[in-house]
């Protein structure tokens, strides 16, 4: 069914592609015509960072100004006086965009032509916007209908009431019964890979972090029980890492490899901070207990408190000297818990960034942070889920027996379960008071089930 | 010849004369016809330094030349394919096939490109491009076709049946070292590049498996889509790449990465075979033109026994990129004539293949120079083989000029010139370097080289230790110490750095690690500091070699003595050294020897210095016979003098063998091999080039120009205007070849290169010209203050009543050891003449002098 549908995709783009080149009576669209065409073939080197030549086109106000030939990249109504023309039709290997590779196919040159002819008008609303945001968005791929081989589990998060752990699959959210390890449903229409999972209170709305890495990022509602796609709040050019509620849920703060972090408004969609204060990718978010204060922790080796309200970075925190991946207020909010790829969980004043303890014992990277009535799990490099108190920060119990890292866990207070996952696909359910194994299963749909001949 | 003064009263050059004057025919005698200014001289080679540079970054990643020229075919007398017969194990084998063909007079040439390829069942094999691949289980034969030849290559398919796994290691990071994705500038730097790290050339596969498997939430790999994975799409640029295009799917190296990845990214079992070496098809070749390119095969041998093409996952470089350039298939395309290494390496394997490449120059003859000694006789072999005609032998006046700047780093008086030239025993270059040799000067002058390489200075040994190591060095130069016993008696000292200088070796080498690199560095010519961190990425010297030599050191101690300053270096019983990256006990080990047992608590160096002083020592002799050969003729046989490797092939191996074996049986007599190397009409060649040798820098038909070191220069103008320098804390007339370190704090010194001794490597001495050192020259306080002192040689000839024409030729017998020809002295007379004041005048005469090539530069 999965190739099925990408071919009749396949089959409709052709249709369209044929129809327009017949029906030259409807004018070429940039966002629709255009602006994919840039984004795939000419954006890697000419996007917002470190532009070759010194021309950009990330957004439409960028392909205006001329990059360093100073030609002018577009003329309206007159292809071969753009420069942009000029340069992807010429048959100079030297001048020939894109470099080094084939040239576009001429029916995309067709495209570009007849759109500067038709004057290079704008159809995007914002010129400042990227590209990548106004493209009309197509639906994601479908999933693969059963899985060859199961794919390593990066999010995961329990509905509150605990009946339900959503989990993050390949281009799709998949729904699990955690007594059990049954496959409830499966939420299509996703990004390649989703990074972060969170339930609202009532479990009526699941948000996500996605993401293509590389490519493509997203920050999605969706409602759980039906699979619909509630709302896009954000589209980034790279993948979204972490997503969560503030206690309230009201807000919703993410953040990602676009080094930004984003709070939005969670009834209408509105996208109230953008705050852009990290060197390089954002991996977690944590809100304090009463939605005042945000920490971060990124992969530019520090953790950030701002404040929630602002968007004011208050304090830095550079201590773990390595990679921060996850980050935890305490329950009453005076303390912050880093862990990283030091092997350490630090515990430092929100307030001041002075450094107040260090939990140790970790055999590898620590990666995943979550704090639930008083305690703390964190997952690693080292196979295991450890459980600590946050109050005195003595380790409770440990929770082995994945074989692989452990990448993502969620806690569930309802139901006093653990849930771990792993790179290997494996999922681990725990009885988080005495560390009983309640159910072990691969979040892959359909594996080992009628399979087709597959490569080894 | 014009000088000017522009309004401020400094000199100034009007006239743009002919900068190429040192390479006319005619030479150095119209070169002070037309002085150019020294920004004219050194400027281009400013713009050519940076021009260099940048073209350097700009480097493509590699791939095919744009055009080869067809290959002639002619008439072969016979045709070899190699392998002469292969099979094909697996059903991602392929096998090379290269087709050479033997010509009259044992002639080769390569017709891999030309020949055809079929095979004899296309449900077995097929070749494409010169590539046979596997079809399908059985036995077939290939023909090959070319020049009216026909070859059978017989070939056996096996295997097919059974899918192969990718193999992590010999696939997939083969494929990214292919690339150079984990090359020093990229993925492969210490931190890495954007957040991506690899080890450098893949040393460390199990760091390499989790990055690319799990970092990063397991990023960059994509099982289920492969194409849709980072590491495909970030080199393909479909995702922007800060490194650029590095990846085509047409590259051999996308399909094993793209299957790897299809296959779940998985790990080489425990006991997958291992790659035990390789070799490379042909080894060494001789290519007459039109025969000018070479297909190289590359074969890895493995553990169980199998043997597999891997051309295509290996890397190729060319020693010297302007003889033979080397594409990423392994075909090598001779440019010049010469000679090139071309150095493959597949992961940690690397193994060299010598190139020869010759044309017949039109109206070239050989004409026989008469050989003085066996120098020669090597030297001139090569040359004749290569169509390289040597220059003449060059006069007296250049000959006693360069003889002293080379043995005692200093011109010969006016006196002394005057006398050698008058002399007309037709022995008395010959005598000359004997007399030179023993002169004291030659041992402070070489004591000065070693005082370089020693390290030796107040922050390394001490204000006290300075003189006291100096003058062991002194003295072991004067006494002519046996090369041998004096690396045994830096390397095996023991005791007070006071009493016993040669103990200061440990003393600036501090530690295991710098006793390690020290001493491959000097006494073995290996630079093996690279392999602290990582195995060498240009050389086979792995992490466990490092450590493995420091063994020998380890146990070396240093403390505090009774007087301050002074150090105690002894030797512990015990102590073995630990590689940090396996955390495993390393045996001492030693280059082609291996792993050594020695007993429990013996001073191992002893062991090191009995193995590097035995005769039959393959580094020892040969690092130093080519250390003195650089010192004389401006470039070592193996250039860096220090830098010897496969990689980097000598100018002549049979003439390093020649010195070396020379030296071991003088029991390692130096000034024997300074004799030799002196009396060789190599060494007294002219710098003049003629017709055929213009293009040569490597194989010494010509003598090599260079700027005078830093001492040398400073003296030498203080010689030509008799007004010494002087030194803080040592007496007037210390010359600067004198100076026992670098302490000094000497501006222009330090401008023209002096090292500041801080490490054991002879390249930290600068050879490069820049901009301020023609600033010192043309303007500099100290020129100036010399040509103006009251006391100079120019105003104790004026007051001695000597006339305009006498002082000139003083002042050139005294800095270029000859006289003014008719047409500079007219030119210089005219000056003064024309000057006004004739003081003014004969200074600018001075100025024009010391700022001339021939004065700066030994030729």
């Amino acid at each position: 069914m999965y190739r099925l549908q990408i071919a009749a995709f396949s089959l409709t783009a052709c249709l369209l592609h044929g129809a327009a080149a017949q029906e030259p009576a409807v004018p070429v669209s940039f966002t629709k015509d255009v602006a994919p065409i840039l984004v795939k073939n000419c954006q890697a080197c000419h996007g917002a960072s470190d532009p070759k030549g010194g021309f950009q086109l990330h957004t439409f106000a960028a392909l205006q100004k001329p990059g360093d030939s100073g030609s002018p990249p577009l003329a309206a109504g007159q292809p071969e006086a753009s420069e942009l023309f000029r340069r992807i039709s010429t048959d100079d290997a030297d001048l020939r965009m894109p470099q080094d590779s084939d040239p576009l196919p001429a029916e995309q040159i067709e495209l570009l032509r007849r759109w500067i002819a038709e004057g290079a008008a704008f159809d995007g609303g914002d010129p400042q916007a990227t590209l990548v945001s106004i493209i009309p968005k197509l639906p994601h791929p479908a999933a693969p209908e059963a899985y060859r081989v199961p794919w390593p589990v990066t999010a995961m998060a329990f509905r509150p009431d605990g009946q339900e752990l959503a989990i993050g699959g390949y281009h799709e959210i998949t729904i699990w019964n955690p007594a059990d390890g049954a496959l409830l449903r499966r939420i299509g229409n996703v990004d390649e890979r989703t990074y972060a999972l969170a339930y609202n209170a009532d479990g009526s709305l699941l948000a996500a972090a996605s993401g293509t890495p590389g490519v493509s990022g997203e920050i999605r509602l969706y409602e759980p029980a039906s699979g619909n796609l509630v709302r896009e709040l954000a589209s980034l050019s790279d993948a979204a890492f972490d997503v969560r509620f503030s206690p309230a849920f009201d807000r919703l703060a993410a953040c990602g490899a676009d080094r930004s972090i984003r709070v939005f408004d969670v009834a209408s969609g509105t996208q109230q901070l953008l705050i852009e204060d990290h060197a390089d990718w954002v991996l977690a978010i944590a809100w304090n207990h009463d939605g005042t204060r945000l920490a971060s922790a990124s992969r530019d080796k520090t953790s950030k408190v701002f404040d929630a309200a602002t968007g004011e970075s208050l304090v830095t925190f550079p201590g773990h000297g390595d990679v921060v991946y996850g980050v935890a207020f305490s329950p009453d909010g005076t303390q912050v818990l880093t862990g990283g790829a030091n092997r350490l969980i630090h515990v430092w004043n929100p307030a001041d960034g002075n450094k107040i303890a260090d939990v140790g014992g970790f055999g590898g990277e620590v990666f995943r942070l979550s704090v639930a009535g008083g305690l703390l799990a964190a997952t690693g490099a080292d196979r295991v889920a450890r459980l600590f108190n946050v109050g005195d920060r003595a380790a409770v119990r440990n929770f082995e027996g994945h074989a692989d890292w452990v990448f993502a866990l969620s806690i569930n207070e309802a139901t006093r379960r653990l849930a771990t996952g792993s790179f290997d696909g494996e999922v681990r359910i725990w009885n988080l008071d005495d560390g009983a194994a309640i159910a072990t299963f691969k979040a892959a749909p359909g594996l080992g089930v009628a399979q087709t001949a597959q490569a080894p | 010849m014009q000088v000017a003064r522009d309004m401020y009263g400094s000199r100034r050059l009007i006239v743009a004369g002919c900068g190429e004057a040192a390479q006319t025919a005619r030479g150095w005698s119209r070169c002070t016809k037309g002085w150019v200014g020294p920004m004219g001289r050194w400027l281009p080679a400013l713009l050519a330094m940076l021009l260099s540079w940048c073209a350097s970054a700009a480097e493509p990643a590699g791939g095919r030349e744009a055009e080869l020229e067809p290959i002639v075919v002619g008439n072969p007398q016979a045709l070899e394919v190699y392998p002469p017969q292969f099979r094909l194990m697996t059903p991602r084998s392929t096998m090379h096939l290269v087709v050479t063909g033997v010509y009259a007079e044992g002639v080769v040439q390569d017709l891999t490109r030309a020949a055809e390829f079929a095979s004899s069942n296309e449900q077995v094999v097929r070749v494409e491009q010169g590539v046979a691949v596997p079809v399908g289980n059985g036995q077939a034969e290939i023909m090959v076709r070319v020049g009216g030849w026909e070859a059978r290559v017989a070939c056996e398919v096996l295997g097919q049946e059974t899918p192969e796994r990718v193999s992590f290691v010999y696939g997939t990071l083969a494929a990214l070292s292919k690339q150079g994705c984990n090359q020093g500038a990229c993925h492969g730097a210490p931190s890495g590049k954007g957040g991506f790290r690899l080890s450098l050339r893949a040393y460390d596969p199990a760091l390499d498996a989790l990055t690319l498997i799990r970092e990063s939430f397991s990023r960059r790999t994509n099982v289920f889509e492969p194409e849709r994975s980072l590491l495909l799409r970030k080199p393909l640029m479909e995702v922007a790449h800060g490194g650029g295009r590095r990846l085509s799917k047409s590259d051999p190296a996308y399909e094993v990465l793209r299957e790897w990845i299809a296959q779940g990214c998985q790990l080489d079992p425990a006991d997958a075979p291992v790659c035990t070496g390789i070799e490379i098809y042909p080894r060494q070749r001789l290519l007459h033109r039109p025969a000018h390119t070479q297909q190289l095969l590359v074969l890895a041998s493995f553990s169980d026994g199998s043997v597999r093409d891997v051309t295509r996952l290996a890397t190729f470089s060319s020693s010297d990129e302007g003889v033979a350039s080397v594409d990423a298939s392994g075909l090598v395309v001779g440019r010049t004539r010469g000679e090139a290494a071309i150095l493959v390496r597949y992961l940690d394997r690397l193994e060299t293949a010598y190139m020869m490449f010759l044309h017949d120059v039109p109206g070239f003859v050989w004409n026989d120079p008469p050989p003085h000694n066996y120098v020669d006789k090597h030297v001139f072999e090569k040359l004749r083989q290569l169509q390289i005609l040597p220059s003449e032998l060059c006069s007296d006046e250049e000959f006693l000029r360069r003889v002293y700047l080379d043995v005692i780093g200093m011109l010969p008086t006016v006196e002394e010139t005057q006398a050698f030239l008058a002399d007309g025993d037709a022995n008395k270059r010959a005598r000359l370097i004997d007399a030179l040799l023993e002169r004291p000067e030659y041992a402070e002058f070489w004591a000065l080289k070693w005082g370089d390489l020693l390290r030796l200075r107040v922050n390394k040994v001490s204000a006290s230790g300075v003189p006291k190591f100096y003058r062991w060095l002194v003295a072991a130069f004067r006494d002519n110490m046996p090369y041998d016993e004096f690396a045994r008696a830096l390397l095996t000292a023991e005791g007070s750095t006071f009493a016993n200088p040669p103990a200061n070796y440990y003393r600036t080498a501090a530690d295991t690690n710098d006793c390690t690199e020290t001493t491959s560095q000097l006494f073995l010519g290996i630079r093996i500091q690279c392999a602290k961190c990582h195995n060498h990425p240009f050389e086979r010297w792995t992490q466990d070699n490092y450590y493995g030599i420091g063994s020998f050191f380890n146990r070396v101690q240093r403390k505090p003595a009774s007087t301050p300053e002074e150090l105690v270096v002894w030797v512990a019983r015990s102590g073995e050294v630990t590689q940090p990256r396996t955390g495993r006990q390393m045996k001492p080990w030693l280059p082609l020897r291996g792993e050594m047992e020695l007993p429990g608590d013996e001073d191992r160096r002893l062991a090191f210095v009995e193995w590097l002083t035995s005769p039959d020592n393959p580094f020892f002799a040969k690092m130093e016979v080519n250390r003195l050969w650089g010192y004389l003729m401006g470039r070592g046989i193996v250039e860096p003098v220090d830098d010897f490797r496969d990689s980097n092939p000598p100018a002549s191996a049979a003439l390093l063998d020649a010195l070396a074996a020379d030296f071991v049986a003088h029991g390692y007599d130096r000034k024997h091999v300074l004799r030799t190397i002196l009396n060789s009409r190599t060494y007294q060649l002219s710098s003049r080039k003629n017709e055929f040798n213009k293009d040569d820098a490597k194989y010494f038909s010509h003598a090599r120009t260079r700027l005078l070191s830093a001492e040398q220069l400073l003296d030498a103008i203080c010689q030509v205007t008799e007004v010494p320098e002087k030194y803080p804390g040592l007496p007037l007339g210390t010359r600067a070849t004198q100076l026992p370190s670098p302490d000094v704090d000497n501006y222009f010194l330090k401008v023209f290169g002096q090292p500041a001794r801080e490490t054991a490597c002879q390249c930290e001495r600068s050879t490069e010209s820049n901009l301020s050192q023609a600033l010192q020259m043309i303007n500099g306080p100290l020129v100036h203050g010399k040509i103006r002192d009251e006391h100079n040689r120019l105003r104790r000839l004026v007051a001695a009543g000597k006339s305009d024409a006498e002082i000139v030729s003083a002042l050139y017998l005294a800095a270029f050891c000859r006289t003014p020809g008719e047409a500079e002295l007219a030119a210089a007379l005219n000056h003064i003449a024309a000057s006004g004041d004739r003081m003014r005048g004969l200074e600018d005469v001075c100025w024009a002098v010391l700022n001339a090539n021939e004065f700066l530069f030994q030729h």
